[in-house]
């Protein structure tokens, strides 16, 4: 942007600076003036055709809108006058003329662009008296999609999105007039790895997803920012949860993960796979404490702690090097390797420190990368060199200390089931259920990347610090909090001043 | 369900590709050349044309609903076309309508039963001044009345 020239305009009143080449939508935008609209979306090739954002321009006859009309040296834009209000509230008009006006049962309502525009520029009364046209109310489309054509005011951005971001192009704009409908060709499904943005981008109720349709409301949510960790890329993401867990059977608590934009990682878009990650922050969770494989009712993580470290203790200093293994994952936080590091290498002095994590996928030359761990730099960063342990590696141990679920995706269960047999102390921290878990004398409950605060570096390097999201459960505790606490009961420095 | 144009067709098909500098420039003549011969596009059809021009089927799908005259069913011996823009809505081409379907019981889109007759209506036929009007393959009638309507129907009901 630096390069380009940069041209002086007023809008509103305000003088405003804009590089040439920028729309006056986008000028007015960075100016704090908001102009509504319904088909232009920042990503996406221009389209013009919802005509919502028109404004005044001194000199022009016409109003013109402000998505396509790029700033111009001098020139004076109203976006609030008498004439542009009277034009949002027609535009507004003829696209409720058609409406079926479903707000009740529409799992838009509270984030419909067309219910907010309607407060603040419609507000007439209806002036049709012919019965509405009726059209499919829910037609799936693919992916768990459903489209409802009569809620549809065909600002093709859904098609548009199809084309450029994936570029699959499963959706067209079919018929003319009236009767246009947006719809597959025959039996073609919409099917792509980012079909859940298209829930996201329309602006109003038109694609909905099954996952969430009916479910709750959307001002009953509480928005809270957290980076994917479901590959390499970390995506900027917003977790979307009702508080007041662990819910009733049937209930949810995190409703839906939806893409938040970051320019510098993903844009505007995030995949399915990392959507569906609302599935891993809530099921097959693990909300207690566990001892021979049977949950313990009021048993705290910081008791069963001094187990473990009684257990370290067993393991006289010269040994430990070989007799204690631990076993870490990408998903850890840079702030928990730190402290990992402190403690099991320079505190402990092991040198039997692995890891194990997801196995890799394929690369989609988009978003998703063939790493399906949020930290794989991290951990690189910290000073670790990443190794998978080989089964005779754990066996050979007195103590095993093993963070996460992933070593039976590499390991055959019944071989890890007799290593781990032979050991006399082993320890499972995971937040997820898993066939390890009737392996350890004592399974930890941990939290979720989005039930964590603290720092991922992803594929290209970029540092992204982030907060919780989502309160965890009373006995769930964060690897920080157990490293901590585990170096505490052992008397060594974790090294809280640079670790946080 | 699958299409194949006769090999007639397809010479004329990719002649007229040829003409032009993109292949999917072609889209429009190329439809025409398959309902010329077929009748009406299927969807087999549209995906054998996008195939052909390096265009997704959907792409074919909105140019082929866009245009009236474009079938995607197999139409009856006759085409009745009935004109409702405005000149036409305004002397009374929904009485037409009204008494075709009266008359041979279809609708707009529909076929009658024996085969025989396939009424559309379309967006201005270009006789505005002899509104309300109508095509019977491609023949202009117009103004028409009910009278003169009913008579046609007649006629079409004896010899097709």
């Amino acid at each position: 942007m630096s390069g380009l020239k940069r041209v002086g305009l007023t809008i509103d009143g305000l003088k405003v600076q804009a590089a040439e080449g920028t729309s006056i939508l986008k000028a007015a935008e960075q100016a704090g003036v908001v102009i509504p609209h319904f088909c232009y979306h920042p990503a996406l090739e221009i389209e013009g055709n919802c005509r919502m954002c028109v404004v005044e321009i001194e000199g022009l006859p016409k109003l013109e809108p402000s998505c396509s009309a790029l700033v111009r040296e001098g020139l004076v834009v109203r976006t609030s006058t008498e004439r542009v209000r009277e034009a949002r509230k027609d535009v507004l008009a003829f696209l409720l003329a058609e409406h079926p006006l479903d707000c009740p049962i529409c799992d838009k309502a509270g984030e419909c662009r067309l219910q907010d525009y309607y407060d603040r520029h419609g507000l007439t009364a209806s002036r049709m008296v012919e019965p509405r046209e009726r059209r499919e109310k829910k037609l799936a489309i693919g992916r768990g999609l459903i489209l409802d054509r009569e809620r549809c005011v065909l600002c093709t951005r859904c098609v548009r999105f199809l084309r450029q971001m994936p570029g699959t192009g499963e959706l067209g704009v079919f018929e003319r007039g009236l009767r246009s409908e947006v719809g597959i060709f025959e039996d073609a499904p919409v099917d792509n790895g980012y079909s859940g943005n298209l829930v996201d981008i329309c602006p109003v109720g038109a694609i909905t997803a099954e996952d969430f349709r009916f479910k709750t409301r959307a001002w009953f949510l509480a928005r809270k920012p957290s980076v994917c960790p479901h590959c390499g890329r970390g995506c900027a993401v917003t977790v979307e949860s009702v508080s007041g867990y662990p819910l009733a059977k049937g209930e949810r608590r995190v409703y839906r993960i939806t893409a938040r934009e970051n320019p510098a990682v993903n844009g505007f878009w995030i995949c399915d796979l990392g959507r569906d990650g609302r599935r891993d922050i809530d099921e097959g969770r693990h909300a207690r404490l566990m001892k021979a494989g049977v949950p313990v009712a009021g048993l705290s993580w910081q008791t069963a702690l001094a187990d473990v470290a009684a257990a370290i203790r067993t393991v006289p200093g010269p040994e430990r090097s070989a007799g204690i293994a631990v076993v870490l994952n990408g998903r850890l936080t840079c702030e928990e390797l730190a402290l990992a590091k402190r403690l099991f290498v320079a505190g402990l002095g092991l040198s039997k420190v692995y890891f194990a994590d997801r196995k890799p996928g394929s690369a989609d030359g988009l978003l998703l990368t063939a790493e399906r761990l949020p930290n794989g730099r991290g951990v690189l960063e910290a000073g670790f060199a990443p190794r998978l342990p080989a089964l005779d590696e754990i066996a050979a141990a007195d103590v095993l200390l093993v963070f996460g679920p992933y070593l039976s995706e590499h390991l055959a269960e019944e071989a890890l089931a007799k290593a781990w047999a032979g050991i006399p102390s082993k320890f499972l921290f995971s937040a997820h259920e898993g066939p390890l878990d009737r392996l350890a004398d004592i399974v930890f409950p941990v939290a979720v990347p989005a039930e964590k605060s603290g720092t991922y570096i992803n594929v290209d390097g970029t540092r992204q610090t982030f907060a919780q999201a989502v309160k965890p459960a009373a006995g769930v505790a964060a690897e920080s909090a157990i490293l901590a606490g585990l170096a505490n009961l052992l008397a060594l420095d974790a090294g809280g001043g640079d670790a946080r | 369900m699958s299409y194949a144009p006769s090999p007639a067709a397809l010479e004329k098909i990719e002649g007229t590709i040829a003409l032009y500098p993109e292949k999917p420039a072609a889209l429009l003549p190329v439809l025409h050349i398959i309902q010329g011969e077929s009748g009406f596009i299927s969807a087999a059809a549209e995906a054998w044309a996008a195939a052909k021009l390096g265009l997704r089927p959907v792409r074919v799908r909105e140019v082929l609903s866009f245009y009236t005259m474009f079938r995607r069913a197999p139409a009856g011996r006759t085409t009745l076309q009935v004109c409702r823009n405005l000149s036409c809505a305004l002397a009374g081409a929904d009485d037409i309508l009204g008494l075709i379907r009266e008359k041979l019981g279809i609708g707009p889109g529909e076929t009658t039963s024996d085969g025989a007759v396939t009424l559309v209506t379309a967006e201005c036929l270009g006789h505005c001044d002899h509104a309300p009007c109508l095509q019977v393959d491609g023949v202009d009638h117009g103004p028409v009345t009910r009278e003169t309507v009913a008579a046609l129907i007649e006629e079409l009901k004896a010899h097709v």
